[in-house]
């Protein structure tokens, strides 16, 4: 199996694993974890305007 | 998460800082629109492990001066638009079918992705909506059925394919396959 099977297999893999995960613990449970990701990404996530549109391919977008 | 009915779901989840973003525009924008949440924020407010810089929201087509005391009760609320300052400019990119991204005021992260119906289907979503019940306020998401199809028959990066998977795992009893299918045979007819 090449790389990009082995990556495809564990992604959906971990969607399965994490799925079961949240139908069977609480809301606050899986929340919680999920929050370290979110809240984590957001608050290292620090660019201009500019370079937001370029990475969203919207490089006209600002009138 | 407790599938109430088919319009409703209740999740007593920690909100994140996107879901607090989120209620806060939405708290503003269901006063002057009718809206409903679409894409890959639907599958994050129901667990899916990712995040988004991005909140998709569709709005029913609104006239300049209800835009205007949208745009005014933004403001005061510390949202700032990221295309453009100027009303009339923000509204010509709605109206010209072009998204227009707000976020609060010294950030672009998290921002929400505001677009008028475009056609069928976004008036699909609009019409048939979940309520989403949070500790701190609602939400409106579309149905499940048209964003797994579309994420499906349409999207279909590896990112999309997940999200509609876990929407189909979390919510397996409750959704209408048949009516999935349907959808897709729409899609990719359409697109």
């Amino acid at each position: 199996m090449g790389f990009i099977e082995e990556n495809e297999k564990e992604r959906k893999s971990f969607v399965r694993k994490w799925a079961k995960y949240v139908r069977t613990h609480s809301d606050k449970d899986w929340s919680k974890q999920q929050n370290v990701i979110i809240n984590s990404a957001l608050k290292s996530a620090n660019m201009t305007r500019e370079q937001f549109f370029k990475m969203k391919g919207e490089t006209n977008y600002v009138r | 998460m407790k599938f109430i009915d088919k319009n409703t779901i209740e999740i007593d989840r920690e909100l994140s800082e996107l879901d607090n973003f989120a209620l806060d525009f939405v708290k503003i924008l269901e006063e002057f629109a009718k809206y409903v949440l679409v894409s890959g924020y639907v599958s994050i407010l129901l667990g899916r492990a990712r995040v988004s810089e991005d909140v998709d929201i569709i709005i029913q087509k609104i006239d300049f001066s209800t835009f205007q005391a949208l745009y005014k009760e933004l403001k005061k609320n510390n949202f700032y638009c990221l295309n453009a300052e100027k009303d009339s400019t923000i509204f010509d990119y709605l109206s010209d079918n072009l998204a227009v991204r707000f976020a609060k005021k010294g950030k672009t992260i998290p921002n929400v992705e505001l677009k008028w119906i475009k056609h069928k289907f976004d008036k699909l979503a609009l019409e048939k909506t979940i309520n989403v019940k949070l500790p701190k306020g609602n939400l409106k998401i579309s149905h499940l059925e048209l964003q797994i199809a579309f994420k499906e028959e349409i999207l279909k990066s590896p990112k999309d394919l997940d999200d509609a998977n876990h929407i189909k795992l979390v919510a397996k009893e409750y959704l209408d396959n048949k009516l999935i299918h349907k959808y897709k045979e729409m899609l990719s007819g359409f697109y």
